[in-house]
């Protein structure tokens, strides 16, 4: 342990760099904006009750507005009652900073409509993926057939085209298909992944060929094989290959914003943090982190979750 | 009917060349094993036989139907692998009922949820539920029913194994070596229990093993195989009376058989500088070997046929193993003795070995069996 101190003073050095923006992200989405400015406030800040400029401005008393309440402050000029009302108007707009910032995130876009876009284009992606990957990857790994290793060789070349060489010729196709702003658009593309294929192979390969065989003399047939026999003993390499691929494509910024031009009913959640970029009313930074610290938080859910899975695993001891 | 034709199999894996050449008949009900050392091909030949492997050239034939080119499902056979490879994820409850499942219900009625309420599941489902149970109960692991794999002992893996092969009424079981994970006690314990399982049943057996004890204890008839061909397939008494080659002789029996060198000079059959018999045709090949049992040899005073030292001794209690160097060519023999002559046989002591010549087994150079240079030296015995 003593000897060790350095690899742990790495580690915590390492840990510090990839939590801070994640510090900075929660710790904004707690702040009023003037506490984010002046950089004060600690961690949750003050949580002093803070007024919203936009909710006033909208609120802005008109002579209408005045003529209306005048039943209510009776014998009082206008200017008093304008005063009255603005009072209210202030009480009504003044909230604590972090209810401010994620009450924002909600109402400014519809933040609820784009996490249900991407559980929804995430979760496809992952199954296809799944039901295209699970059967190559049983014949790459347990299937003699003539040009297997030649399939296998562009299955790894595949691997090395990256996605932004490939991605102009996609759009193209897509367009021509008059898929652009749709949910296939979002999807079709991803749902054969070389990595998923490669993955599940070399899981495939670590499982004993007798099982295998055993299962042909119960009777099954290789499709059968696949979804009864591989696919439970590949829980823990699938769920490695679903954290991959559903933090890449629910994290995605750069392919959505490509084929969805315009129709933000279709908008992912990396989509919906772009809202709030500089609306002319300046930096509106606690609303955006509460919106990003919102998008984040599933995904680290769901990774704690598959992670005790992880380590449970299913133990493979029935087949030694 | 279930009897067996497999028919001048050949198998090639690219150049190597695993099996040459192997014909078997297996009879309805027989225990048929196959006993060879690793590497020989015994697993091949079995994989071909279950439809896991297709031979290059040959035909099984079951029930007097070909089935060289069906698959492995269709054929109707069971296997016992020797890692068990029972499926890690299911109870043993269940994977005793796969092959049920697969056979019984169809592909709509196996389906997770909409399986269930299909018309007609409800009574498939019993139906292997009872035979699961009359499965485990009979090999005594009906307490075990609702574990995973995970959770059993070796011993216990294997009866499932061999549970989920017999819930279902092959043709044949095949079984691969399915004794060599479990430690030596077990070993005894369950090699009695599947003979005894195989005396109920009433089926065909083909039993893969590189242990000759389980060959000789358990089987109708043993194949030996090695290189990739059977060099003899008989009756586990004929097996080691009356080899046809020595490499059977040498590989059945424990401790393994003596080989002595023989050579003839005229008609005169000769070990080391003794003639053992004159009578020997001259159309007999001038180099010969001889095997001898262990318990073949005695020890004697009088005339030895061989002298020698005793460089070890292994008391086995009811009997006395004692190897013996001998004084013509240093080369050891194993001789099998009574505990009450243990005191002839200290280390060291100076030995006289004869042995009766109807004993001797005689093979040409290349191993093949001389059985007319043995009928020659019996007939005219004149041991020296
Ligand atoms: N799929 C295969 N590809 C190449 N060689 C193989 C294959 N299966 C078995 N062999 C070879 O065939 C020979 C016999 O194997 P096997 O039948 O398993 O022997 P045994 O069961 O008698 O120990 C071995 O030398 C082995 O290396
Ligand atoms: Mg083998």
């Amino acid at each position: 342990m003593t000897r060790d101190w350095w690899k742990h003073l790495v580690l915590i050095l390492g840990a510090i760099i990839v939590l801070a923006p994640f510090y900075m992200m929660v710790s904004y989405s707690f702040k009023s904006p003037g506490e984010i400015d002046r950089g004060e406030g600690g961690f949750f800040g003050r949580q002093e009750q803070m007024i919203d400029p936009r909710c006033i401005a909208l609120r802005q008393p008109g002579r209408a507005d005045i003529e209306a309440a005048r039943t209510r402050f009776l014998g009082q000029d206008d200017a008093s009652v304008q005063a009255s009302l603005l009072a209210e108007t202030e009480a009504a707009c003044s909230m604590r900073p972090v209810v401010f910032n994620y009450s924002k995130a909600f109402t400014e876009a519809p933040l609820v409509r784009y996490l249900l876009n991407g559980v929804a284009v995430t979760l496809s992606i992952f199954l296809i993926q799944s039901v295209v990957a699970l059967p190559a990857a049983y014949a790459l790994a347990k299937l003699n057939f003539w040009g297997r290793d030649a399939v296998f060789g562009l299955v790894l070349f595949c691997l090395l085209i990256p996605v932004h060489a490939i991605a102009l010729p996609l759009y193209i196709g897509l367009a021509k298909l008059g898929l652009t702003n749709t949910y296939a658009a979002l999807v079709v593309p991803w749902t054969i992944s070389v990595f998923g294929i490669f993955l599940m192979r070399q899981f495939f390969m670590t499982v004993p060929d007798d099982l295998i065989d055993a299962a042909r003399m119960d009777g099954m047939s290789e499709l059968t094989i696949v979804w009864r026999v591989m696919l439970p003993t590949a829980i823990p390499a699938l769920l490695a290959f679903a954290i991959f691929s559903v933090v890449a494509h629910w994290n995605d910024y750069f392919w959505p914003r490509i084929v969805v031009t315009g129709n933000r009913d279709l908008f992912t959640p990396p989509l919906g943090l772009r809202e709030f970029k500089g609306d002319g009313d300046g930096s509106f930074f606690g609303p955006m982190m509460a919106t990003a610290t919102v998008i984040v938080t599933p995904l680290i859910v769901a990774f704690l979750l598959a992670q005790r899975r992880f380590i449970e695993g299913i133990t493979l001891s029935g087949m030694k | 009917m279930s009897d067996l034709h497999i028919a001048s199999v050949t198998k090639h894996f690219g150049e190597t060349s695993v099996l040459k050449g192997v014909t078997l008949d297996v009879k309805d009900g027989e225990f048929i094993s196959l006993v060879g050392p690793s590497g020989c091909g015994k697993s091949t030949l079995l994989r071909i036989i279950a439809g896991l492997e297709t031979p290059t050239s040959g035909t099984i034939a079951i029930g007097g139907a070909e089935v060289t080119q069906l698959r492995a499902a269709d054929r109707n056979l069971s296997m016992v692998f020797q890692s068990y490879a029972l499926y890690p994820h299911l109870t043993v409850a269940e994977n005793i009922a796969v092959p049920l499942q697969m056979r019984q219900m169809t592909a709509l009625q196996r389906l997770p949820v909409l399986g269930g309420i299909l018309p007609g599941a409800r009574t498939h489902k019993d139906d292997i539920a009872q035979a699961v149970r009359h499965a485990a109960e009979m090999l005594e692991i009906a307490a075990l029913l609702d574990r995973k794999p995970g959770q059993l002992s070796g011993g216990q893996r294997q009866r499932v194994a061999l549970g989920r092969a017999l819930v279902r009424d092959p043709a044949a079981f095949l079984l691969d070596e399915p004794l060599s994970n479990l430690d030596a006690k077990l070993r005894v314990q369950t090699r009695a229990e599947i003979a005894e399982l195989h005396r109920r049943l009433k089926a065909t057996f083909i039993y893969v093993t590189h242990d000759q004890v389980e060959a000789m204890t358990m089987s109708d008839r043993i194949a030996v195989m090695m290189g990739g061909e059977i060099l003899q397939c008989a009756a586990p008494d004929v097996i080691y009376e009356d080899p046809d080659d020595i490499r059977v002789a040498e590989f059945i029996g424990s401790p393994k058989i003596n080989v002595l060198p023989l050579e003839r000079n005229g008609s005169a059959l000769m070990l080391f500088d003794q003639v053992l018999n004159s009578h020997l045709s001259t159309e007999s090949p001038k180099v010969m070997q001889m095997g001898l049992r262990p318990e073949a040899l005695q020890l004697t005073q009088s005339k030895p046929h061989l002298t020698g030292r005793v460089v070890h001794l292994e008391n086995l209690g009811s009997e006395v193993f004692a190897q013996v160097a001998l004084d013509s060519n240093g080369s050891r023999v194993t001789l099998r003795a009574m505990p009450a002559q243990r005191h002839r046989l200290g280390l060291g002591a100076q030995v006289g070995l004869s042995f009766d010549l109807s004993a001797a087994i005689i093979f040409d150079a290349g191993g093949a069996r001389l059985r007319h240079v043995e009928g020659a030296v019996t007939c005219a015995p004149e041991v020296a």
